[in-house]
């Protein structure tokens, strides 16, 4: 990662002075003056010998305990004053500490997204000049949930608080939790039919809106006018405050004991160690190199019922992924060749990139509760400007779901960065997840009240595999990784619906030697509802195309889907108290499919439409990837699959070369070896005899490149590409073999 | 936290008991495990090539005659180590609604006017070794190319005897098949 000077700051500060030890310097001043000191140095804050932590290891540890303990302590205390499900089930909160000029010292479990992003709206602050401008002061607090400041949407709502010692600011307390209602276009908080700013809901833009620890009156009310679910708004916002504050409180107690010099030292030690672990963890665990992979965006937008003319086109972007790990152990990610921005509100950012690779990096790296700024400074994002990841100019653009393409980047750049781990020897650190999608609503509950909102029954999703062993089940939240949502029932309190069902869907899974984790699809049945419209939520833009998530021979996860079911007969059936429609089934032959009524097969990005009472809307996700060739799976691992209902005979015969049957007399699953080993050997002499040389397969798809007999959205996707990168042109031209003038018909 | 050769192989097969395995993955990472592996895999391989390095399930860059190949457990040999593997396998390209319907039936399956699954296989031996999910005209995606040189000089501190540069080669094979198009 680079730090920029920031142009017009005053940069020339002497080195020898250390500005921070005295008082008097601007946050602005101090600001530019670490950038220079990282520029110089490459270490943060200038720290080429760190000895305050090493000194004295016990002391240090003690010290870092107490940052993590206060921080827990804070996001415990948001999740008892909170009735939202997202805070209260969903766990979707964080808190940080932050020194003066924005940089992450510690960070609490939970949503591991915004360590960097809450920081850059403290720059952002201190760029803008709030120290004289607006004005910084004991008990202030400030909001932020606009992400052309930083940040992943708007519904990610910022509450950061100075902290102050004798006078001396000495550092921040930020605290995120996501909003169900942020007051956007209906449904929901990350609607699809929005792609101008004002049908994203309220931004604040890092504005002051409390002082002296309390809410100010007049931003009170403009939230009670403002949002339909104020007061679940405000509820969080005290959660978050009553964090700060506690938080606070115990910095101040920690200076009082540690003293200020060694909490100021000690904390930008923790993000110079925190650096250099970084780096250490990198060089112990990949090889350095090139890895490559692609990530192709879908986005259906022609039917969406937006003002905004232009906007209606469905489209594809390519995002080519190239990750370089560096001989000093760096890690470098590179998208050149990514397909221009467009009117839709699935725009990544820069600060929104950083977010996704924050997280990932985290949960799959930096996991020993230490990470901070400093297990994102080893780590580097090229994204090329007027790119789907990072618009010339997001303001105008709505914002709702920069998450789409983040999060199916970086579930990607898991495996990548598998495929070096294997190498390494550190199978069992392999590990993919996947972009989930689902139905959101919005209309009269049963209780009479507007629900504007988002239903998030996340942790529905499994994980992809490892390379020892099958991903976890419905445990693929990589994002969240505490949550659970074992109490799924809640979000019937705040939405006209009933949960029909709640099974695993073995085809959903990702096959391989090593399956991944299988996932449980969405069964809601509207009940008293009173003009309610469902429409799409997207957290992951990849849809007919499956992601490549597959590792070592395994497949990815099927598609996604969601499904409609209207003006059913169940009504009808429970009166008669005839069986409902639970689960899936096969998905050549659903369940639904017994059930009277019209039935809508929907893509990831459905238009709204108007549902009714004993209306069902089924949301199903696709696992991640599997691992290794399926022909190769345990035959024990998989009997087990067939006795949990995980697999069923066609997939054991068909995806794993296995026969099996239920032995009627102990009602118990059983393989056949020996003929299994038979049909495993047929198996792979007929991929032999079915498969050709990679040669004649080129030459096929090359005349249809040439013929421009490929999809048109796709021409289309490479032209967008090619107009973007002259290197993605001259590859994907030779790769090809084409014509200097190829434009696939496009004009 | 040191694993044993014992444990390792088990690990790998899948079969190492769950306290075990979980012992390992939750355990701070041991440093040596690059040596312990490679010492596992050259023993179960039934060649006698130098392993430098294990590529993906199956598939190890190996050293061979002064050269460095890509070589399948089977013995079937991909060739140099900079050109993708995969423009020297055998493909089974699913790009209808009948081929993808046999892995992904029904509402499972993706739209094979936008995707192609691409399925590569060892020629020698017929294990499936990738499986690709790109949009369809997308390059073949070279996975990885491991800087090797970099690798055992300055990470390991062991260098090799003799040095390669890390660069993808993938287009002598593309000018190769490109010859008589032109
Ligand atoms: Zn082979």
């Amino acid at each position: 990662m680079t730090i920029q000077a920031t142009p017009g700051l005053d940069a020339t500060l002497s080195p020898a002075r250390d500005p921070i030890s005295e008082t008097g310097r601007t946050l602005a001043e101090l600001l530019a003056y670490r950038r220079c000191q990282y520029d110089a140095t490459g270490c943060y804050a200038g720290i080429t010998h760190p000895h305050v932590l090493n000194d004295d290891p016990v002391r240090a540890e003690l010290f870092h305990s107490r940052l993590l303990a206060a921080l827990i302590a804070g996001r415990e205390t948001t999740r008892m004053v909170s009735a939202s499900p997202f805070v209260r089930e969903v766990a979707e909160l964080a808190i940080g500490i932050y020194t003066p000029e924005g940089d992450n010292i510690a960070q609490s479990p939970g949503i591991q997204v915004h360590i960097r992003c809450m920081g850059e709206v403290i720059q952002w602050m201190i760029e803008h000049d709030y120290e004289h401008e607006v004005g910084i002061d004991p008990g202030d607090l400030f909001w932020c949930n606009d992400p052309t400041v930083a940040g992943m949407h708007p519904a990610d709502v910022y509450d950061i608080m100075p902290v102050f010692w004798q006078g001396e600011l000495v550092a921040w307390v930020c605290t995120v939790i996501m909003e169900m209602d942020i007051g956007a276009v209906s449904p929901g908080c990350m609607p699809i039919a929005n792609v101008e700013r004002a049908t994203d809901g309220m931004r604040f833009v890092a504005e002051k809106v409390g002082t002296n620890d309390e809410l100010r009156h007049d931003i009170e009310l403009k939230i009670k006018n403002s949002l339909d679910m104020a007061d679940i708004f405000l509820l969080d916002r005290k959660g978050a405050i009553a964090a700060n504050i506690r938080v606070r409180q115990e910095i101040c107690r920690i200076i009082d004991e540690f003293g200020l010099d060694f909490f100021k030292e000690a904390g930008r030690e923790l993000i110079e160690e925190e650096r250099r672990n970084q780096i250490a963890r990198i060089r112990q665990r990949t090889v350095p190199g090139r890895y490559r992979n692609v990530v192709p965006l879908e986005f259906y937008m022609a039917d969406q019922p937006v003002s905004w003319l232009p906007a209606r086109k469905d489209h594809i972007r390519l995002v080519p992924v190239e990750m370089r790990i560096e001989r000093d152990g760096a890690l470098v990610l590179d998208f050149e060749g990514a397909g221009e921005w467009g009117w839709h509100p699935f725009n990544a950012t820069p600060s929104g990139m950083w977010g996704g690779l924050a997280f990932s990096a985290v949960q799959t790296l930096a996991y020993d509760g230490r990470a901070n700024l400093g297990s994102l400074l080893p780590l580097d994002l090229r994204l090329p400007t007027g790119s789907v990841l990072n618009p010339e100019d997001v303001r105008p653009l709505a914002t709702a779901s920069i998450w789409a393409p983040v999060i199916d980047v970086f579930s990607l750049w898991c495996g990548m960065v598998a495929n070096s781990y294997y190498m390494r020897g550190f199978r069992e650190e392999m590990f993919t997840y996947r972009g989930g999608s689902g139905l959101q609503m919005a209309g009269y509950d049963q209780y009479g009240t507007r629900r504007p909102l988002l239903a998030a029954p996340t942790g529905n999703f499994g994980a992809g595999a490892t390379g020892v062993c099958d991903g976890l089940d419905a445990g693929g939240a990589l994002i969240t990784a505490e949550v659970d949502l074992g109490n799924t029932e809640i979000w019937e309190c705040f939405m006209p619906y009933l949960d029909l069902g709640r099974r695993f869907e073995p085809y959903s899974v990702g096959w391989g030697r090593f399956r991944s984790g299988a996932s449980i699809p969405t069964t809601a049945m509207l009940h008293r509802s009173t003009e309610t419209i469902a429409a799409g939520v997207v957290g992951g833009a990849a849809e007919y195309i499956l992601p490549n998530l597959g590792l070592g021979g395994g497949y990815p996860g099927g598609r996604r889907f969601n499904v409609v079911l209207r003006n059913t007969d169940i009504a009808e059936l429970i009166e008669r108290r005839a069986p409902l429609y639970h689960e899936l089934g096969h998905p050549a032959s659903p369940e639904f499919e017994r059930i009277d009524g019209e039935i809508l097969r929907l893509h990831h990005m459905p238009p709204p439409m108007e549902v009714n009472d004993h209306d069902i809307l089924i949301a199903s996700v696709g696992s991640p990837g599997g691992y290794g060739d399926p022909l190769e799976r345990d035959l024990e691992a998989l009997r087990i699959d067939l006795e949990e209902g995980l697999a069923d005979p066609e997939i054991a015969e068909n995806i794993y070369g296995a026969l099996a049957e239920l032995d009627p007399s102990r009602n118990e699953w059983e393989v056949d070896v020996e003929r299994t080993e038979d049909l495993r050997a047929a198996r792979r002499r007929e991929r032999l005899a079915r498969a050709v040389p990679v040669e004649d397969w080129w030459r096929r798809t090359r005349e249809r490149l040439v013929d421009g007999d490929i999809d048109a959205m796709l021409l289309e996707m490479y032209q967008s590409s090619m107009k973007m990168s002259e290197a993605f042109t001259s590859e994907f031209k030779q790769f090809w073999a084409l014509p200097d003038a190829w434009t696939g018909g496009v004009q | 936290m040191a694993v044993s050769k014992d444990d390792l192989r088990d690990l790998f097969a899948g079969t190492l008991a769950w306290d075990k395995t979980k012992e390992i993955i939750s355990g701070p990472k041991d440093d040596d495990r690059f040596e312990a592996v490679l010492e596992l895999l050259q023993e179960q391989v039934r060649w006698p090539e130098r392993i430098l390095l294990p590529l993906r399930e199956h598939l190890y860059i190996v050293e061979s005659g002064g050269s460095r190949i890509v070589k399948c457990d089977c013995g079937h040999e991909f060739g140099d180590w900079r050109r993708n593997w995969k423009m020297s396998a055998a493909i089974i390209a699913r790009d209808d609604i009948a081929s993808m319907e046999e892995i992904y039936p029904g509402l499972r399956r993706p739209d094979p006017n936008l995707c192609e699954i691409r399925e590569f296989i060892c020629p020698g031996c017929g294990v499936l070794l990738d499986v690709e999910s790109v949009p369809v005209g997308y390059p073949v995606v070279f996975d990885a190319l491991p800087d090797i040189d970099v690798f055992y000089d300055d990470w390991l501190g062991r260098p090799l005897e003799d040095h390669q540069d890390c660069e993808d080669r993938t287009a002598e094979i593309i000018s190769k098949w490109a010859k008589p198009l032109l």
